[in-house]
């Protein structure tokens, strides 16, 4: 196993450092760039681009400006002042010592930026997540165990409808009922907020936070909802007639034993590995609700730097997104290999 | 994911559907006739078809609607929906259900095209790796895991972003064309895996060593033998590309990467509703009620295709169930 | 599957398509007017506690300035920020006066500041500093620090241009508090040289040279000698300003602190707004101001004049080169074309319905002080158009609505009047719709137009990256554009001189070429005032006559700010905190 797990590591080190070529490659290939319309002024002038461009390193042919992303140009000179003279050394370390590089929109440092929203990200979904799972596992298991019946029946169809509405349009429907709709019966203002993670300009309150969570969450958490009952409800299924359930049930186990200690606990296997894989959608997912609702996270810094052409941004999310599937494909395949005593790796 | 786990898990979505015992009961006249009584069966699948057919049938017919998507009539502005506009207005007096029907030709075109590219490139990939194994098979999964990589949403942005400026033959600033290659060439991955995890199992088919033993080359078996059996999922999972294309397809167009204005597409035009929406809801209930209203009709298409091919009879021979 | 579970997927899918349609019924709009945005939480406290006495407000805008540098980062946010904490030699009011800030007077002829060499056609210009203004660390403003900031921004490397830069040879210090600026010509704008709306003095004790007008740290912790002094900023959260106890102005700032708050949505800016939970609402756009006209809590400032005009550049030379006169543009070469689509276009209709009432039909360049002429407004006549075209040689012979070419001016015969119609997709949806409309009435007199949205930063790059307007590769755009300040000379020589057609070299994207103009513009660089009324005057006419570019109309300039805050004045030459010292809370 420790062998399987070090060798997926190594092929996942290369594969990222393929892909880091490819998406740089994709990034820069951008007609445009950073450089004009920045600003009040449309007319930007010829020297105003040349220093921009030195300053951004775009004035170099792409695969040195690739070397210079991964390992830094501190240790080579640069021509700061474009007067044709090496002179200095450069600043940046490069992505293998953690520098990211710098954001041409704030020129902040990358890592900073990230820094900033990663956590309102993580914060949001893993509420969803969490809210997505507490719902969609019981609503599974009972669907199963009740096969056929009212809820049953009503569960599934709600998943498949769930299924079948896009994330964007539901954030769009659920502001439009909750906050320009419904009205809170005592203030007479709207219902519920229509984005940011809490009200500007006021004190932390707990009950302020939960209220902002709310439609974000809901937006984010249906699809997970949807398609885990749906899962769930399989697995199970599969597992409930399964010969040693019987066998259980027959050396005498109540059936709410059979059904956790046994069932469930099988039934949440090929879940648990899903689960695994999907973890990397948070950062996909969080795109959109982020943007409906205002939500400063890294979806929208992505978003935002994808249409102000914010290479560095970019990269670094790209990259640090491309690393993430990798690592929870790895994780997804070990937890299996865990959880399940019939499969073993060599 | 390993090969088990494809098969095992899609065994998990058909055992739930154990197989009706009035079907057996019946001599099959043939597969696709077979298939066909077992759809008809199924109404949320009869529901999706009608759903889904009337849908095509209107994106078609809005051709001889008397208003015109493109001229505007700034003295009807932003009117609720009424007998005259059955969806109301837009911003600039344009009856919004002929727009929102042309741009269901939009994002139902680009759905169509991304099935087809995805077959197109995933059929053969998986086809080759499952039925060769070996070298062969370990390269194509390597570039197949390695394309599954990439988080999808942020490479499909990205892609949209550089390609909406770009003017080539063919490829104009993000029509329906780009964005199908974009979103195609980010999707094909699950055929892949499909098919190959199918072709796994059925070429250690009696038959298959039958046809070899008999001078059958690979190719004729692959196409003659192999394919015809494990058309089932495939269209099965087809249908379900076909969903899933159309809301990455609106997706990528609300967040202004996909199609670009004033080409009209359920996406965009949501994407423009989002400035006044509050105030005028019709901009953005109904292109998403048409993307919810395709997107659940093929999925029950889906269902209905996956209980009438039942899968579950080929993996039931392997012993895997 | 058992049937009678499938019957009843089947009802409850029907069940759910019936919802749906009923959904369309309830989507009239449930109230005539949007709901005010209040706040969530019950209590009534607002969120402005103050210590009793102070006065403080909050300012909101949607990102961070990236420094205290205006013109390196020209996002109009710095700017912002940069009027509360530092000052230039002058400044310019909302009317377009130039006032004196760190200078004692404004150097004229009269009074000495300005010798003219009539002969070898070089001016000097002296500007006496005040003694009585100090940086925060006690130490004088003076000449030094005006030379220093010469100096540092005259730096090749810092890619930074100054209006009138190329005319000034040297700057030399003669005293604590004298400056000199040697003019190798005469320019007319010497007086917002080092001030107006970008430009301040730097601190030449504090910044380091060496680090770089464009990168100095300076720039980021400034140091003051404006009315307020940078207390905290916290990246992407907010920036707080304390009143400065040594301002030069005494007793002036009335407020004793301004907090500036990064607000990215503007539905929250909005709703802050009218919470009283801040003051100041930066840059209103046309909708906004449409919501907020009216509301008890606001008032609104706009600035009397407008600069950015939205207008159509109509490309001289053939899509994709940049002669005129070797490739004329088959369609927009000919001014009889230019003029027919100029009173085809019912601009009355964009700027109320579309622009909401707030844009204004501007017709020339020359439409706010000092340099106002009086040219007629071109009337909106489709038909006229539509003759003018017929004369041109432009007929639609097969009666398909597009005309060809018919002993027209530059094109074959029998070609299409067909052309690609681009605006770019920052401004927003607004933009996107009258380019849609705008579209519609060049279908009406017969010209068939492809619409297509570009990002700004693809139309307005260099022609290296592929900028679009330098290198020629279009037939028509819409955007606006417009100069700031009171000066537009410099302007006009970027937007219409012949040298400004050349591809990196000014922004004459419609490549009109035209000795008169130039001859024109070039008697503009003197110092008689009414002489340079007289020749801009006459350049309007030409303009008028030739119409190189469509004006439209003008887009609004304006800010929300609260009925407790007192003195706001919108102006096009600076940003709001251009008088922030003179703000003054009332309740």
């Amino acid at each position: 196993m420790g062998q399987y797990i070090a060798r997926r590591l190594l092929q996942a080190v290369v594969l990222v450092f393929l892909l880091s070529i490819v998406l740089f490659a994709l990034v820069n290939l951008a007609p445009g760039g950073p450089l004009a319309g920045h600003g009040q002024s449309r007319h930007v002038r010829p020297e105003r681009v040349a220093m921009l461009k030195r300053q951004f390193g775009l004035d170099k042919p792409l695969p040195l400006q690739y070397v210079i992303w991964l390992a830094g140009n501190d240790w080579m000179k640069i021509d700061a002042d474009g007067d044709g003279i090496f002179e200095s050394y450069g600043v940046r370390k490069g992505v293998l010592r953690g520098d990211f590089g710098f954001s041409f929109r704030t020129r902040e440092p990358v890592l900073k930026e990230i820094a900033l929203r990663l956590p309102n990200t993580i914060y949001l979904m893993s509420v969803t997540l969490i809210v997505a799972l507490l719902i969609a596992i019981p609503v599974g298991v009972i669907s199963a165990v009740k096969q056929y019946s009212g809820f049953d029946i009503l569960v599934t169809t709600v998943s498949f409808a769930g299924q079948a509405i896009p994330e964007f349009w539901l954030g769009l429907i659920l502001i439009l009922v909750f906050y320009a709709w419904l009205k809170n019966p005592v203030t007479g203002g709207p219902l519920l907020p229509s984005g940011g993670i809490y009200t500007l300009g006021t004190e932390f309150s707990l009950q302020d936070w939960m209220i902002h969570l709310i439609l974000p969450v809901t937006t984010g958490a249906l699809g997970w909802i949807a398609w885990y009952s749906r899962f769930l409800r399989s697995s199970m299924l599969d597992v409930i007639h399964q010969d040693y359930l019987r066998t259980a049930r027959a050396k005498g186990l109540t059936e709410r034993m059979v059904l956790y200690r046994h069932a469930l606990r099988n039934a949440l296997i090929p879940v648990v590995t899903m689960f695994a894989l999907d973890v990397p959608y948070i950062l996909s997912g969080a795109v959109y609700v982020e943007m409906i609702f205002a939500w400063p996270g890294m979806g929208r810094l992505y978003y935002q730097s994808a249409l102000q052409r914010d290479y560095p941004v970019l990269m670094a999310i790209l990259v640090i997104g491309a690393a993430f599937m990798i690592l929870s494909n790895l994780l997804a395949d070990v937890l299996y290999g865990f959880l399940d005593p019939r499969i073993r790796y060599e | 994911m390993t090969d088990n786990d494809a098969s095992k898990i899609s065994a998990f979505e058909d055992s739930a559907t154990t197989s009706d015992s009035r079907t057996l009961a019946v001599k099959p006249r043939g597969m696709l006739a077979a298939v066909w009584m077992r759809f008809r069966r199924h109404p949320g699948a009869v529901a999706g078809s009608l759903v889904f057919s009337l849908l095509v049938l209107s994106v078609i017919l809005v051709a001889f609607s008397p208003y015109d998507p493109e001229t505007s009539s700034m003295g009807e502005r932003l009117q609720p929906p009424s007998w005259a506009h059955t969806m109301g207005t837009d911003a600039l007096g344009r009856d919004f259900l002929t727009r929102v029907l042309y741009g269901g030709r939009i994002s139902v075109s680009v759905g169509l095209m991304v099935v087809a590219i995805t077959l197109t490139i995933g059929v053969p990939v998986g086809a080759i790796a499952g039925y060769f194994g070996g070298w062969i098979d370990s390269i194509l999964m390597r570039i197949t895991d390695a394309a599954l990589s990439l988080p999808s949403l942020l490479v499909l942005i990205l892609l949209g972003a550089i390609l909406r400026e770009v003017e080539i033959p063919l490829l104009q600033r993000n029509n329906v064309v780009t964005i199908a290659l974009v979103i195609g060439l980010l999707s094909w991955m699950t055929f892949a895996r499909l098919v190959r995890a199918t072709f796994l199992t059925l070429r250690e088919m009696d038959y298959v060593t039958a046809s070899r033993s008999l001078g059958g080359s690979s190719a004729w078996i692959i196409i003659r033998h192999i394919l015809p059996n494990s058309v089932g999922p495939i269209i099965v999972e087809a249908t379900l590309e076909l969903g899933y294309a159309i809301i990455e397809e609106s997706g990528l167009s609300f967040l202004g990467f996909g199609i670009q204005p004033p080409t009209p597409s359920w996406g965009n035009l949501l994407s423009n509703a989002q400035e006044h929406f509050t105030k005028y809801p019709w901009l953005a209930i109904f292109p998403g009620v048409m993307i919810f209203l395709s997107i659940i009709s093929v999925n029950y298409i889906g269902d209905g295709l996956r209980d009438a091919f039942d899968p579950y009879k080929v993996l039931k021979k392997v012993g895997e169930v | 599957m058992d049937a009678d579970k499938h019957k009843s997927l089947g009802v409850a899918l029907f069940t759910l398509l019936a919802l749906l349609l009923l959904a369309s019924c309830v989507a009239k709009p449930a109230a005539t007017e949007p709901p005010p945005p209040a706040a969530v939480q019950s209590t009534a406290e607002t969120s402005q506690e103050q210590p009793f006495g102070e006065t403080s407000i909050t300012i909101v805008i949607p990102e961070d300035p990236p420094s205290f540098n205006a013109i390196v980062g020209d996002t109009g946010y710095d700017g912002l920020v940069m009027n509360l904490v530092m000052m230039g030699l002058t400044g310019v009011d909302e009317q377009g006066n130039i006032y004196p800030e760190l200078a004692m007077k404004l150097p004229e002829v009269e009074n000495g500041g300005v010798v003219v060499d009539e002969e070898a056609g070089t001016m000097d210009v002296t500007w006496e500093l005040r003694q009585d203004v100090t940086w925060a660390d006690g130490e004088p403003v003076t000449a030094k620090d005006v030379v220093f900031t010469w100096e540092a921004i005259m730096n090749p490397d810092t890619g930074i241009w100054v209006r009138g830069s190329d005319y000034v040879d040297s700057v030399e210090m003669i005293g604590t508090n004298s400056v000199v600026f040697h003019y190798n010509s005469i320019y007319p704008g010497y007086l917002t040289q080092l001030g107006g709306e970008q430009l301040v003095i730097w601190p030449s004790h504090y910044c380091d040279a060496a680090q770089g007008f464009v990168a100095w740290d300076c720039a980021r912790q400034p140091l003051s000698n404006g009315p307020f002094l940078l207390e905290d900023w916290v990246v992407g959260d907010h920036m707080t300003f304390a009143r400065n106890p040594n301002y030069f102005e005494v007793g002036k700032p009335y407020i004793d602190k301004i907090i500036v708050r990064i607000v990215p949505d503007e539905a929250v800016r909005k709703a802050m707004m009218l919470q009283g939970d801040a003051d100041l609402y930066m840059w209103a756009t046309e909708t906004v101001l449409n919501e907020m006209e009216g509301k008890p809590e606001v008032k609104i400032s706009m600035a009397p004049f407008s600069r950015w005009v939205m207008r159509l550049f109509p490309n001289q030379a053939a899509k994709g080169t940049t002669d005129p006169a070797a490739s004329p543009h088959p369609v927009f070469s000919d001014v009889r074309v230019r003029k027919a689509i100029r009173i085809a276009m019912d601009v009355d209709t964009i700027s109320q319905d579309l622009f909401l009432g707030y844009g204004k039909p501007v017709w020339t360049e020359f439409s706010r002080p000092p340099y106002e002429c009086s040219i007629p407004r071109p009337p909106y006549d489709p038909e006229a158009a539509k003759a003018l075209l017929e004369e041109a040689g432009w007929k639609d012979t097969d009666g398909d609505g597009i005309r060809e070419c018919h002993g027209c001016q530059s094109a074959g015969e029998g070609d299409l009047m067909k052309v690609e119609f681009y605006t770019y997709s920052e401004y927003g949806e607004v933009l996107e719709l009258t380019q849609q409309l705008i579209g519609e009435m060049l279908k009406n007199i017969g010209i068939d137009a492809q619409l297509s949205v570009f990002e700004g930063s693809l139309l307005w790059a260099d022609a290296e990256s592929g900028g679009i307007e330098q290198k020629g590769d279009f037939d028509l755009d819409l955007w606006d554009d417009g100069y700031s300040g009171v000066d537009p000379t410099d302007y006009l020589w970027e937007l219409y001189h012949s040298e400004a057609a050349i591809p990196g070299s000014g922004w004459n994207i419609v490549r009109w070429i035209s000795p008169e103009f130039d001859a024109l513009l070039d008697e503009a660089y003197t110092l008689d005032e009414a002489k340079r009324k007289e020749v801009f005057c006459e350049i309007a006419q030409l303009l008028d006559e030739q119409v190189p570019v469509i004006l439209l109309f003008s887009t609004v300039n304006a800010e929300i700010y609260s009925t407790r805050l007192e003195g706001v004045q919108s102006s096009i030459n600076d940003l709001v905190s251009w008088n922030a010292a003179n703000w003054k809370v009332t309740k």
